[in-house]
């Protein structure tokens, strides 16, 4: 079951946006990561089910901090949220273990829809 | 007190944050649509919004790409609420580059429809289609329409930028949307300038509250 979930975005906008189209009902507690490096410390200390991930990111971008994150946990499930939609981005980022990718700025409904596929997947593993 | 051309193109941090946000989601978008033309991953990097005076665009221009490297400069204006000039800046050579990832079909469309001078053609080409997918997404977003000039190629092969104030009111302020990028596996950078002015700042700000409006609580 879904119970915290981790948002790493270096844009305040971007984090801003996702926060508020993340349904309100279901008590989600939500985190927030300024960029990939601050995503991998948040992982580890908060270990959330769910992580939201932009890839264009200062520093340690999208791609090595879900790298970084999944070799912590095989089973992280992080969902890319990304304008870079070329399909080598999302050929690679698929490869690396995304759970999926959303494509900004992704509306309420789509996210709502990743986070049930997630609540799912989660069921799955149980 | 606050200088009038200043207060009038000047934006609040929220405001350029918003704007920061809109060019990354707008540039990825066009880089989507070029890898349709040539199969070659673009290399994203953070958008800056800066504001600067017109006259300050080619000293700003050569710090931030050539450093004394010829470069190819494309660009088209967009009309409408939003208001100005796209431009695209590309190391000279990179055309010749570039032209090895289109495949053959679309090397014959492009040949038929750009004429003889394919590389020419090509930057051209990219150009339209970088600043033709990224202000219309901005134009997408912030819920307005723009009609564009045809592409053009302003200079191939100049390491100055002093052309590029004949085309502009030397007067006014600019906003400049900066995008810099890479081409996968290439050594070369380019660099995608969206400059509009102040007579487009007072809709873009009522534009970015009613776009963010959209997410509030």
């Amino acid at each position: 079951m879904i119970e915290k979930i981790l948002i790493v975005d270096d844009s305040p906008v971007a984090r801003k946006m996702l926060k508020n189209s993340i349904p309100k009902d279901k008590g989600y507690e939500i985190f927030e990561a300024t960029d990939g490096r601050d995503g991998i410390k948040k992982y580890q200390i908060l270990r959330p089910q769910v992580v939201f991930m932009d890839l264009t990111m200062p520093d340690v971008d999208g791609y090595k901090a879900l790298e970084e994150i999944r070799k912590l946990d095989k089973n992280a499930m992080v969902i890319v949220t990304t304008a870079d939609v070329q399909p080598k981005s999302i050929s690679n980022v698929m490869e690396l273990g995304a759970f999926t990718l959303l494509k900004k700025p992704a509306k309420a409904q789509i996210i709502e829809e990743a986070l049930s596929k997630a609540e799912m997947a989660l069921k799955g593993e149980k | 007190m606050n200088d009038p051309a200043t207060s009038q193109t000047s934006f609040s941090q929220d405001e350029k944050d918003i704007l920061q946000e809109i060019m990354n989601i707008a540039f990825g978008n066009a880089t989507a649509d070029l890898a349709e033309l040539i199969d070659v991953q673009v290399i994203l990097s953070i958008p800056d919004i800066r504001i600067m005076g017109f006259t300050a665009l080619p000293k700003f221009l050569h710090e931030t790409i050539n450093h004394g490297q010829q470069t190819a400069a494309t660009g088209q204006k967009f009309r409408g609420e939003f208001n100005g000039t796209g431009l695209l800046f590309l190391p000279l050579g990179a055309e010749r580059v570039l032209e090895k990832f289109l495949s053959d079909s679309q090397r014959d469309k492009l040949s038929k429809q750009e004429g003889k001078d394919m590389q020419t053609g090509l930057l051209v080409e990219i150009s339209n289609i970088l600043i033709g997918a990224c202000v219309g997404k901005i134009s997408e977003l912030l819920n307005t329409v723009v009609s564009y000039t045809p592409p053009e190629l302003f200079t191939e092969g100049g390491n100055d930028y002093e052309f590029l104030l004949e085309h502009f009111d030397t007067e006014q302020t600019a906003i400049v949307m900066k995008t810099l990028f890479q081409f996968d596996q290439q050594d070369f950078h380019g660099l995608l300038l969206i400059l509009t002015n102040y007579e487009s700042v007072n809709w873009m700000k009522k534009a970015l509250i009613d776009f963010m409006q959209q997410y509030e609580d």
